[in-house]
């Protein structure tokens, strides 16, 4: 549980990160992907894509590296596609140990005591 | 006398650098996989960067650029010069990821990330990558940095970042999945033919 939060977390502030980018881009729908003009039920106006598609930016979506627009169009795909929903489950939970497998440092006060001490010798005042 | 302006770009230099220690010791740390050389290293880099703060503008993105001075601090200790690696076409390697999913799901494995914790494999795993790519899964999927700035610590195009990216997380997914089958954490499906000889 504790692993999903964390990827959630990462997951929303990327995908801030490219709401942010999109704002300032005037051709977001160019992005190169297939797409068909059948749009599924309740999903507005995002355009249905074909599987190869997604696999080839699946990545890119589950790091929130696309746009607005592509993110919605994936995971619109994603949630209704039995053939890629199961590997995107795949490599959400492969990113998310690999995310979580990091070693912390066991000591952190003692390194930041030990920078301070360096900095301030080399002039860094203290507050 | 008391020199205001130092003052104040000490007091900057706290504030907006050393609030990343924690994050520059995880990523020194990852880099070494030493403690005691880690600790070194993020004083070095501190120190750096320190000393070059005049060079770093106010509000930018200092973890990344924190980040920078730590690898690069790193490779010079090691006097080791970054191999350069090939660079395949992104698209291709992420349509490379599904050959891999079909594996997993054909040897049984497909639950392998969720059901087990591979921390300890993930780590030997990632320090076996060649430098390149180790470099690249260590600051986006262990540092969350997002590609570009991932290009800008490494010195490469974005698209560089994603087909090393991309292939370093099928080297990575490639090497559990042998991990997991030598510990044989999940038990390989039987095929048809050899189900069907079971008493």
């Amino acid at each position: 549980m504790r692993g999903f939060l964390s990827w959630w977390l990462r997951w929303v502030a990327r995908w801030r990160r490219a709401s942010g980018d999109a704002a300032v881009s005037t051709h977001a729908t160019s992005d190169g992907m297939m797409a068909t003009s059948h749009v599924a039920p309740g999903m507005g106006q995002a355009p249905m894509l074909d599987c190869e598609s997604v696999m080839r930016h699946l990545w890119d979506y589950l790091d929130g590296e696309l746009t607005p627009d592509r993110m919605v169009a994936i995971r619109a795909h994603v949630e209704m596609c039995t053939r890629c929903y199961p590997q995107y489950e795949f490599e959400r939970s492969f990113l998310d140990a690999v995310a979580t497998s990091a070693r912390e440092h066991s000591a952190l006060d003692g390194l930041r005591a030990k920078v301070t001490e360096v900095l301030v010798a080399r002039g860094l005042q203290q507050e | 006398m008391i020199d205001e302006p130092k003052r104040e770009r000490d007091r900057q230099f706290r504030t907006e650098a050393l609030r990343w220690l924690p994050e520059v010791a995880r990523f020194a740390l990852s880099l070494t996989r030493d403690e005691s050389d880690a600790d070194d290293l993020v004083q070095e880099t501190f120190l750096k960067a320190y000393e070059a703060w005049g060079t770093y503008t106010p509000g930018t993105e200092c973890r990344g650029w924190l980040f920078t001075i730590c690898r690069h601090t790193f490779y010079r200790r090691r006097h080791r010069e970054e191999r350069q690696v090939t660079c395949d076409d992104p698209e291709l390697e992420a349509l490379a990821a599904a050959s891999v999913h079909a594996s997993a799901r054909h040897g049984g494995f497909e639950h392998l990330f969720s059901r087990f914790d591979l921390s300890d494999a993930i780590d030997q795993a990632i320090a076996a990558l060649p430098e390149p790519f180790r470099d690249v899964v260590l600051l986006v999927d262990v540092n969350d940095q997002p590609y570009e700035a991932a290009a800008v610590t490494l010195g490469v195009p974005v698209g560089t970042v994603r087909s090393r990216l991309f292939r370093a997380r099928r080297l990575l997914q490639e090497a559990l999945i042998e991990h997991a089958r030598d510990a044989g954490l999940v038990r390989p499906r039987l095929d048809a033919d050899t189900a069907a000889r079971e008493p």
